[in-house]
């Protein structure tokens, strides 16, 4: 049987018949594209929370901790932490300001209640909170020692923040103000750029110990610890849990370890559960899809009895006639997933924009593993119409209308 | 012989109070070169015979070999290659598929044979050309009076030179001077030395042929040769 014959042919029964052809092409545009787009955003949720998850530093612990009798474990938690040098390179508090506070330099300002994307986020935090939040010193130096046990009046601006508040200038060694007073810039950080996370880039760091006349003196409850790999992450876990439940029993307060590493693990388990009951859900669309073939097939079979019939006096055997159909089978699905994957990479870009404010396309893979899956498809459910044209006796066959 | 077919029975719903016996005990012997008229009423069982010969129906008892071969005991695969090699059909509906033009029509049987792309076209188009429809090769079925589409069908008949042409009141769709022009190719095909076999109702046209073989209720009532003048 020739192949590139029994293609031509398939192409003209399909546009003989374009409105059917497209209807049943449709349930496999739908399956598709439905399938392309819930993997795209899929993959593209799972990129976005690791990215988000990587830009804030592997082999972190966020710890929270917080006495009902008040006054904070600073103190007590930085000791232990110097305790445990082998496992920990740096403990810092980590306190977001949720204060008004009005950012100034020159004539330029940013704000804290400012929309989300460009607003100030005015944090305290140590000199170790760079190094335990994965901040790179892009100029000038980080914060010191001497400048948390002075209380200097000074701040390291993230590379968002810089590029607001003084364009092109250099910032270090010049003074900003906040809410009035004036802050000195001793250096700037390295915009991070994480897709979907630009406020990381809006920080404006400031000496914990300012706490009392930036934040009303709340209590610091929250703190992130850095460690040297995932391992000593995991064992530095186990053994700051043991020291705060016994430094802060449950009656008295609470104090809460999370290790990022596990975070990155159980976000990535979670997407692959949800992964697979969206693609599950996709795929019946799928077989739905592939039934609506079946049947346009069987209706072609009979409507071309005849057609079979004459094709089999002239000498087409048995695997000719089933090849033809097939084949038909397989173009309208091919088509229909081409088709389908086109409605997807659109679906893909509205979608992305709107869910996850992301500009992105399928991936190659997907795009590919698309296409062949509906050509299957096409042959899978192609199979029975086609072996029951090519059963039919050919003088039968002929004296159809 | 070419064909012989001896006791060939076809009976359907056997046994049962419907029971039809299209063919009850035909014997028939056919030599190469014959050009052979099988003649009858409609119901006297000549379409079911050539349905037999032409190995598109097989019959309930009986025995029959094309060519010296066994043919009752042949696979669908063997018979389609029969079928496709060693007899050419021309229908009286023509059976030209309509989606595709004169010239895939020929091509058909080439491919179903096996014959390499960069033959078909001019094998077909040489088959056309005995048939005078070359000119009209991309026109389709629909495009076409009835005597154009049976010279169609009767070049996609000969594209594969088959030894046997069997043709099915051949000329019971058309007026008679395209009648007689479809018989006079069929003549000229028995003169290259094909065998021709053609059914039909009309004794005009049964005249004209060199042997006839009358059936009646599924029986040969009568088989003579005959000389005819063909000039």
């Amino acid at each position: 049987m020739n192949t590139l014959q029994a293609f031509k042919m398939a192409f003209k029964s399909i546009s003989a018949k374009k409105m059917r052809s497209f209807l049943t092409m449709l349930g496999i545009i739908i399956g598709v594209a439905s399938v392309v787009i819930l993997v795209s955003i899929i993959q593209g949720q799972n990129k976005k929370n690791l990215e988000y998850l990587e830009s804030q530093g592997t082999n972190t612990l966020s710890v929270s901790a917080y006495k009902w009798s008040g006054g904070d474990i600073s103190q007590d938690l930085y000791n232990y932490c110097l305790g445990l040098s082998d496992l920990v390179v740096g403990v810092t508090p980590k306190i977001q300001v949720y204060n008004e506070m009005t950012v100034r330099y020159s004539t330029n300002t940013m704000s804290t209640n400012d929309s989300w994307e460009t607003a100030a986020q005015v944090v305290l935090g140590s000199d170790q909170y760079g190094l335990c939040n994965n901040y790179t010193l892009k100029s000038g130096r980080d914060l010191s020692y001497l400048d948390v046990a002075r209380y200097s009046n000074v701040c390291v601006l993230g590379g968002g923040a810089a590029e607001r508040l003084f364009n092109y200038v250099d910032p270090v060694g010049r003074s900003i103000t906040i809410n009035g007073s004036p802050y000195l810039v001793i250096g700037v950080y390295e915009k991070k750029n994480v897709d979907g996370w630009p406020e990381m880039d809006n920080l404006i760091l400031l000496p914990y110990t300012l706490n009392r006349t930036l934040n009303d003196n709340q209590t610091i409850s929250e703190y992130s610890v850095k460690a040297v790999s995932a391992s000593a992450a995991d064992e530095a876990a186990v053994r700051l849990q043991g020291y705060l439940t016994a430094l802060i029993p449950e009656s008295s307060g609470y104090a809460y370890i999370q290790n990022n590493n596990a975070n990155m693990a159980s976000m990535d388990a979670l997407l692959n559960s949800q992964s697979l009951v969206l693609i599950g859900i996709a795929a019946i669309s799928l077989l739905v899809g592939g039934i609506g073939i079946m049947n346009i097939m069987l209706v072609t079979v009979t409507e071309r009895t005849r057609e079979i019939g004459i094709r089999k006096a002239i000498g087409a055997e048995r695997r000719s006639i089933i090849a033809q159909f097939l084949i038909e089978a397989a173009v309208i699905c091919g088509i229909g997933g081409i088709f389908g994957i086109i409605v997807g990479y659109m679906g893909t870009l509205i979608a992305a924009k709107m869910l996850l404010d992301m500009i992105m396309m399928p991936g190659t893979a997907i795009t590919i593993g698309a296409f062949l899956f509906s050509v299957v498809l096409g042959i899978l459910f192609g199979m029975y119409p086609a072996i029951k044209a090519s059963g039919l006796q050919p003088v039968e066959a002929l004296r159809a209308e | 012989m070419l064909i012989e077919i001896k006791d060939i029975y076809k009976i359907y719903n056997e046994g049962r109070e419907s029971e039809v016996r299209a063919l009850n005990g035909v014997s028939l012997s056919i030599d190469r070169g014959e050009f052979v008229a099988i003649v009858g009423q409609s119901g006297s069982g000549k379409s079911t015979l050539m349905n037999v010969l032409g190995c598109l129906d097989i019959p309930t008892y009986g025995d029959y070999w094309l060519d010296g071969v066994d043919v009752t005991g042949l696979s669908d695969r063997q018979l389609a290659h029969i079928r496709n090699k060693q007899i050419g059909f021309i229908f009286q509906g023509y059976n030209l598929i309509q989606e595709l033009d004169a010239l895939e029509n020929v091509i058909l049987p080439l491919i179903y044979q096996g014959v390499p792309i960069w033959e078909r076209e001019d094998r077909a188009m040489e088959a056309l050309a005995r048939v005078g429809m070359d000119d009209r090769a991309h026109h389709r079925p629909s495009e076409m009076s009835g005597g154009q589409q049976q010279r169609v069908a009767i070049a996609r008949a000969i594209a594969t030179h088959p030894s046997i042409i069997m043709a099915d009141e051949p000329t019971g769709a058309l007026d008679s001077k395209t009648g007689q022009h479809v018989l006079e190719i069929l003549r000229e095909l028995y003169r290259g030395g094909t065998t021709v076999i053609l059914i039909t109702h009309d004794n005009g046209i049964a005249a004209t042929a060199r042997r006839v073989v009358r059936l009646s209720d599924g029986m040969v009532i009568s088989d003579d040769a005959q000389e005819v003048d063909w000039e």
